[in-house]
């Protein structure tokens, strides 16, 4: 009986850590690739691995924006982007995107930034990944009436880095200010 | 006079098929993908007479090799699932997923954009597959350096871009 007992207790630990482990481990979501049924199109950018790698070196130019980029890029493992276009509002629900933001709410990740404009229906979420206090992911969550994107970054990067990442390999444009300012109220 | 005109005309002839058969043999991946589609969905490339030499002086811009084949013939409602699974078997190691576009228009029509990358050294290669219900593309590009640059930067509008000039250059062809 004593000896069932830690294997009891690891098998309740591995099945209430399973929500983050799969939220740290899947490179996209279930819940996003369902939208992929209702999308008028769907596009799907995937870089890891030896394409990464090759993306870092190829970029290593004399040009500083290039070298900026490619340092980034260094440290990564992983770019995976999911973009959906729906031919009408409504198409997925507040509540669907609700719950994927809620996968991101768990212990590991941290909410750096949410806006919500109640004028054109845009909303962004970033959410960070730390492991031992540094960056090891983000993931970012853009609504749109009529357009749906999801970005998850595997691997190290700082808050400034994911600024110049932005506009390149497919991730939206961010805005630097609100990050830094952001992530210095999360330190906080 | 009349022997130098039979042996020009003979030299243009052969530079001629030699430049046709180049656009499509000479790469045993693009080989692959083309024969995998031909035999999963029992189609067949279409001959554009003069393609290769076509190709070798009207090539898009940043693209240093391009290899082409189109299939008009491709009536198999065939899901991007299994579109993907046939490429991906054919393609050798060294290919990655990189770009698939998938849509579909009000009639419920889909067109599916499948793009692999193999970089190499300084040189990406890139197989871009496009399927639509009764048309199918396969090309073959490869990049120069400023090309690279603007994939690595903005993979999903040059993809999309991609897809419509194939699916414009398929309409082209059909009309001719």
């Amino acid at each position: 009986m004593r000896e069932k007992m830690p294997k009891k207790m690891l098998l309740l630990f591995l099945l209430l850590a399973s929500p983050i482990l799969r939220a740290q481990d899947t490179k996209i979501p279930p819940d996003v690739e369902k939208l992929s049924a209702r999308a008028k199109e769907t596009v799907e950018v995937t870089m890891d691995g030896p394409m990464l790698r090759w993306a870092s070196k190829f970029l290593s130019s004399e040009d500083p924006e290039e070298q900026k980029a490619a340092k980034v890029v260094a440290n990564l493992k992983g770019i995976y982007v999911r973009s959906f276009e729906f031919d009408k509002d409504g198409a997925y629900s507040a509540s669907e995107v609700e719950t994927l933001r809620s996968q991101f709410r768990s212990p590991g990740w941290s909410r750096v930034v949410g806006v919500r404009s109640q004028q054109d229906g845009d909303n962004v979420d970033i959410f960070f990944r730390l492991e031992n206090d540094k960056m090891a992911g983000i993931v970012i969550i853009a609504a749109e009436p009529r357009e749906l994107t999801f970005v998850n970054i595997v691997g190290s990067l700082e808050v400034d880095q994911l600024a110049d990442l932005g506009g390149e390999f497919g991730i939206p444009k961010l805005d630097q200010k609100s990050l830094s300012k952001a992530h210095k109220g999360d330190q906080r | 006079m009349k022997l130098f005109l039979r042996a020009l005309l003979v030299v243009i002839f052969a530079s001629t098929v030699a430049a046709s058969t180049l656009a499509f043999a000479g790469d045993p991946e693009f080989h692959a993908v083309v024969h995998a589609i031909e035999s999963q969905y029992g189609v067949r490339h279409a001959h554009i007479p003069m393609l290769g030499f076509a190709l070798f002086f009207v090539r898009p811009e940043g693209v240093s090799g391009m290899k082409l084949a189109v299939f008009e013939d491709f009536h198999s409602h065939a899901s991007p699932d299994n579109v993907s699974r046939v490429v991906e078997n054919s393609l050798g190691p060294g290919w990655y997923s990189f770009v698939r576009i998938r849509s579909r228009d009000d009639d419920g029509d889909g067109e599916t954009t499948l793009i692999y990358a193999n970089p190499s050294g300084g040189k990406l290669r890139m197989m871009i597959v496009n399927v639509e219900s009764q048309e199918a593309t396969v090309v073959e590009l490869k990049l120069s350096d400023h090309a690279i640059k603007r994939w690595l930067k903005d993979p999903k509008d040059n993809a999309e871009e991609k897809g419509e000039d194939q699916s414009g250059h398929r309409r082209r062809h059909a009309d001719d």
